[in-house]
């Protein structure tokens, strides 16, 4: 909102840091401010993007969540053996069940953490391992390289297409569109739709949200089950870019996707963040791990770099948020 | 016509009887005063119009409508609105937003059409005269005008019955007397108020009638014109407790502590006064006016910028509450549920928590033993009532926490003893308990200061007392001096004026 | 009525019950084969891994944090040790590694792993950054640099005598076990009988009221995530044995094991409370869970599914007491 000067510094910040570790980047290395470069960073970094999104939606309520990405790799294993028992299936009906079915296992977390008030981060790393495991057992961990050709269609498919000097194509991917979409209408949605403000409301006071007549069950359901639907979409989009289901493919990216989202200015406190501001950190995030490859940077460091950049931001962000406190007027002094 | 009827509402909790067959009326266009003491089932019974609890018997009607299924939702939609003491806002959204969150969860959109309240929202922080950006983020604001966003939201809930939790704790005596000129013109419109405070005086000046609460029964509802201070206090308490002046005054020659200079930005500016040995110290002062960031300063909770604090004539530097204990400095913090006890730890945890150091035992271990006997030597001294010191704390009375929290204090034997608001919302007989505590040791030597509201109780324990407003320290009286109205009337000028 | 709850209340009682029930379940289930030495044997070296990560995390628990940093750093102080003692004899040659070697080694190792714990308190107390975030960013910071370091390798050839701490015996009594039991003595005697251990207590259930009374938050906190690390140490020296080995991620999954046994023994993951004999008890537990499933040829991802369902099926067990508590024993304060 208006009066949200310190995301909006912070999102100014982010931006900048984008921009000159960009620059500084194809100084370098100039193949990295191409288009080509610059599109295919967004398409391998969708899935994240579209995690991000729900992961905001939970963070901001309030919430927590690790379970996602086990969410996501569930539904993409389901759905990618539903669709090989099928003959007529078509990408559509893949992103639908996917999304009904990961609603169905962001709902189970929800009820959990809402009707037994539980930690978050206990419950759904309860359930991180409970739906993985499952499905581990269930396939026996078995990868599945046969997959529909459909799914390579959509992630093959361009809003924007270019024809590079080499003679191959390149441009903006329709899953990288798709997620700048959802990010939009997730921007409106927090912004102006009712159940959006009531996110912010409820993250930012879980009593007065109760007092004024919020229903605390509707908004915590809701955001698990958008994080289970993303989760869902996410797995589809994942196994359309990777061409199989490894079941240990996605599992374990949560806690990088998190960071993103922290490091855009979400408060785990609840309350405090923006599409704007998670959208930057995804990509910030992703520039690095890209310029480190340019730079020739052993891959070894991302983890490294991701980590100091967490340390970093968290403590810049709460410095701020000390300062301010201590800023704070308790008392108006008389003048002598 | 009534605006809130209800018969015969009762409601328990776990056997424990909160409500015990309640008749409680408000008629529409009137204010109604509601005290009693804290636990004595006020917020049971707000709660209830509020459709938080459902009770478990008796009937409620709303605006003439019988409340079927209660639920905050339907209070709202029925016209009712309550602000909480702690006001129930949203610190991460705007002034407008908070003001305008009612209605947007009130009508039929699945949007969040702020625009269409704004001017709505305008209106009546205009009609409030509030001066504030309505963009601005709540958490941005000093309490006094969140208080206002609080009231401005009701209105805005277009409200017919506004009920007001303390409403004026927060508020100096200008912006109290704005607001109640406020309420009585929305009251000529038709609008009805529960009006809750612990300030009796406030009560008889804007109530209609009065209702008094006593365990979880009305002692009954009077026309506020045919009641007087004391009468109240003779229903809210059963057997009220007459407090007298103090007369005989001690003050020893030594100075145990004293604050030269003393000042924080934003919250006091250029504070000295001297402590003696003996002494009872009073200092008071509207919220807001410093008096407990003075002593969190004093304290080492939040350091002061400047000045000196002196222990006994030598100039020492408290950064942190371990420096001030180390001086022998104690303090009873103004909020017991927060700040004064570790709730759901024991009774013993509490009481020995600030003193650890003197119940080490072999290998600078922790003897259980020693452990025991302080706990039952206070327990035993300030006639805690308890059948075990391993219960939770929690599971005691106002008093007997209070006396937990003096007891953690007594152990250290301080040299300064300072106590913010020691008898707020217990009864009275521990009240008697802990002035008898406070004269006790104070003849003994330990200096005091008792910070309180309460001006008869000032009175009765002090031998001096000072009063603070906009952060300096305005009065500085011995008690023989003061009297009732001169210092609450102090309390409301500044320094100079 | 009262004694039935008296017996509910005292969760050690049912943790013990239940050890009992569990072991009795798995013995007759795989017969001979569970109470073999050979079996009985391979469970106590394999429980103080899962012992000693589960009393480091239920140390942060009890200030209401958590740990996510205590496996990463196990992997760093086994990555020091590796270091120091190829320092120290020459690279490929740590095999013949003297005792002072090995002691300075360990010694280093823990002063390393102590100082992630510092880090980790230094932030948490002095910035007030949410727990979750900071060790969260020390274990993505500390895992990079275990790959950085180690190269993604398996490190193998520690000195004999290092490993014995791992997988010697005293008296037939395998070292871990003692090593175990010795460190939950100490840390009994440091929780139940030093001031620190008082105001880490009282500090979990309300920090203000510790701080009003004169409690030393930052020290405790820093206090408490040093003594956090130097568990992770423990593990780390365990592990070496055990595995003749290092890498940068091993034992990756006890994360969960750990959170789960602090929470199964009865800590309450708002902070405050736990007894180190309800995780004692807990660990056995799950250690003979795993080895009977194990025995049991089950899937190891059964097995971690199975973990999670113990979280969920705790939740609603403790939902279930909730309730027989409120029937039964009415509290004074509710009515407020």
């Amino acid at each position: 909102m208006a009066g949200n000067s310190i995301l909006k510094h912070r999102e100014a910040v982010l931006a900048a840091l984008v921009v000159v570790l960009a620059l500084g980047t194809s100084l370098i290395n100039p193949n990295f401010l191409t288009l080509e470069n610059i599109t295919d960073l967004l398409k391998a970094n969708t899935v994240s993007g579209i995690f991000s999104l729900g992961v905001l939606m939970v963070i901001v309520s309030g919430g927590f969540d690790v379970s996602f990405t086990a969410i996501a790799q569930v539904t993409q294993y389901a759905i990618v053996l539903l669709m090989l028992e099928r003959t007529e299936g078509n990408i559509y009906l893949a992103i639908l069940a996917a999304v009904f079915f990961g609603i169905v296992l962001g709902l189970i977390n929800g009820a959990i953490i809402h009707y037994y008030n539980m930690p978050a981060i206990i419950v759904t790393i309860a359930t991180q391992s409970l739906y993985y495991g499952i499905m581990y057992v269930v396939t026996r961990g078995r990868q599945i390289n046969d997959i529909p050709s459909f799914f390579w269609s959509f992630s093959n498919a361009k809003v924007v297409e270019f024809t590079s000097p080499a003679g191959g194509t390149y441009g903006l991917s329709l899953i990288t569109a798709l997620w700048f979409i959802l990010a939009v209408i997730l921007y409106v949605f927090l912004r102006h739709s009712k159940l959006g403000r009531s996110i912010y409301a409820v993250g930012g006071s879980r009593i007065s949200a109760e007092r004024i007549g919020f229903n605390l069950a509707h908004t915590t359901l809701f955001v698990y089950a958008a994080m289970g639907a993303l989760a869902g979409l996410a797995g589809v989009v994942h196994v359309s870019i990777v061409q199989s289901v490894i079941p240990s493919s996605i599992v374990g990216s949560e806690l990088q996707v998190i960071a993103a989202v922290v490091l855009g200015g979400a408060s785990v406190t609840g309350g405090k963040g923006t599409v704007l501001g998670a959208f930057l950190g995804v990509l910030l995030l992703a520039i690095l791990s890209n310029s480190l490859t340019l730079l020739r940077i052993s891959s070894y460091y991302s983890n490294v770099f991701t980590g100091l950049i967490i340390l970093i931001s968290v403590t810049a962000n709460a410095i701020q948020v000390q300062r301010q406190r201590r800023q704070r007027v308790r008392v108006q002094i008389d003048k002598a | 016509m009534n605006f809130i009827n209800a018969k015969n509402i009762s409601k328990d909790f776990g056997g424990v009887h909160a409500l015990k067959g309640v008749y409680f009326t408000v008629r529409q266009g009137e204010i109604m005063g509601l005290v009693g003491q804290n636990g004595c089932g006020k917020s049971t019974l707000i709660k209830t119009l509020a459709g938080v609890w459902r009770p478990d018997g008796g009937t409620l009607e709303i605006a003439g409508q019988k409340v079927e299924n209660p639920s905050p939702f339907i209070a709202i939609k029925l016209g009712v609105s309550v602000i909480y003491q702690d006001l129930s806002l949203f610190p991460n959204l705007s002034v407008l937003e908070n003001i305008c969150l009612g209605p947007i969860i009130g009508d039929n959109s699945l949007l969040s059409r702020i625009s269409l309240y704004r001017g709505k929202a305008m209106e009546i922080l205009a009609r409030l005269g509030i001066d504030i950006n309505p963009d601005d983020l709540v958490e941005d604001l000093p309490i006094a005008k969140q208080q206002l966003v609080a009231i401005a939201r009701a209105l805005a809930n277009d409200s017919r019955l506004l009920i007001l939790d303390e409403p004026t704790t927060a508020l100096t005596r200008r912006e109290i007397i704005q607001l109640f000129s406020l309420l009585s013109n929305l009251k000529k419109g038709g609008i009805s108020f529960v009006f809750i405070s612990h300030k009796l005086g406030e009560i008889l000046e804007i109530c209609d009638r009065v209702t008094v609460m006593r365990d979880g029964s009305i002692i009954g509802t009077e026309e506020a014109a045919s009641l007087n201070i004391s009468q109240i206090e003779g229903m809210m308490l059963g057997h009220a407790l007459a407090l007298q002046k103090k007369t005989a005054f001690r003050s020893g020659k030594e100075v145990v502590l004293s604050v030269e200079h003393l000042s924080k930005k934003n919250h006091f500016l250029d504070v000295s006064f001297a402590l003696h040995a003996g002494e009872v110290l009073g200092l008071s002062g509207l919220l807001g006016s410093g008096r407990t960031e003075l002593a969190s300063a004093i304290f080492g909770i939040s350091p002061a910028d400047s000045g000196k604090i002196l222990i006994r004539g030598k100039e020492v530097r408290i950064a942190s509450v371990g420096n001030a204990i180390h001086y022998g400095i104690a303090y009873v913090p103004e909020d017991r549920l927060t700040q004064g006890l570790v709730m759901p730890h024991s009774i013993s945890n509490n009481i020995v928590i600030a003193t650890l150091e003197q119940y080490l035992g072999r290998l600078a271990l922790l003897s259980f033993q020693k452990i025991g006997l302080t706990v039952k030597n206070w327990i035993s001294k300030l006639d805690i009532k308890t059948d075990d010191a391993r219960k939770a704390a929690s599971t005691l009375s106002g008093g007997n926490q209070q006396k937990i929290v003096i007891a953690k204090w007594l152990a250290m034997n301080p040299a300064v003893l300072i106590m913010d608001g020691p008898t707020v919302g217990i009864d009275v007989g521990a009240k008697r308990a802990i002035y008898d505590t406070i004269q006790t040791n104070a003849a003994q030597g330990m200096a005091v200061i008792v910070i309180s509201d309460d001006i008869p109780e000032l009175l009765a324990n002090c031998d001096r007392i000072l009063i603070m407003h906009g952060g300096r320290l305005t009065v500085e009286m011995p008690t023989s001096e003061a009297d009732e109205e001169s210092l609450q009337r102090s309390m409301e000028i500044r320094s100079g004026a | 009525m009262n004694k039935l709850y008296a017996l509910l209340a005292r969760h050690n009682a049912s943790l013990y019950l239940t050890m009992l029930a569990v072991f009795a379940l798995m013995a007759y289930i795989n017969g001979d084969k569970f109470l073999s030495a050979y079996n009985i044997g391979s469970m106590a070296y394999q429980l103080p891994i899962i012992g000693l990560l589960s009393v480091g995390m239920m140390i942060s628990m009890l200030t209401g944090g958590i740990n996510l940093s205590i496996i990463a750093n196990a992997n760093l102080n086994g990555i020091i040790i590796w270091q120091v003692l190829e320092f120290l004899t020459g690279p490929g040659r740590m095999k013949e590694a003297g005792t002072t070697a090995i002691v300075i080694a360990i010694l280093a190792g823990f002063m390393v792993s102590g100082l992630v714990g510092l880090i980790n308190g230094f932030l948490i107390a002095v910035f007030e950054i949410p727990d979750i975030l900071v060790t969260l960013g020390t274990m993505t910071l500390i895992g990079g640099l275990n790959i950085v370091i180690t190269r993604g390798y398996t490190i193998t050839g520690f000195p004999a005598s290092l490993n014995w701490i791992g997988n010697g015996q005293i008296y037939s009594i395998p070292v871990p076990i003692l090593l175990f039991l010795l460190a939950v003595i100490i840390t009994s005697v440091i929780l139940y009988r030093t001031r620190f251990g008082f105001s880490l207590y009282m500090m979990g259930a309300n920090a203000t009221a510790a701080r009003y009374s004169g409690v030393n938050l930052t020290r405790v906190i820093v206090a408490q995530y040093i003594l956090s690390a130097c568990f992770a140490s423990l593990t780390s020296l365990v592990m070496i044995g055990q595995l003749n080995s290092i890498k940068s991620n091993y034992a990756e999954s006890y994360l969960l094991v750990a959170v789960l046994a602090s929470f199964l023994g009865g800590v309450d993951p708002l902070g405050g409370f736990g007894r180190i004999g309800g995780v004692l008890a807990a660990t056995v537990i799950l250690q003979i869970i795993s080895s009977g499933l194990n025995l049991m040829r089950m899937d190891p991802f059964m097995i971690t599914a199975m973990w999670g369902a113990i979280i969920i099926i705790i939740i609603f067990a403790k939902a279930l007491t909730g309730v027989i508590k409120r029937h039964w024993q009415p509290t004074s304060q509710s009515g407020k």
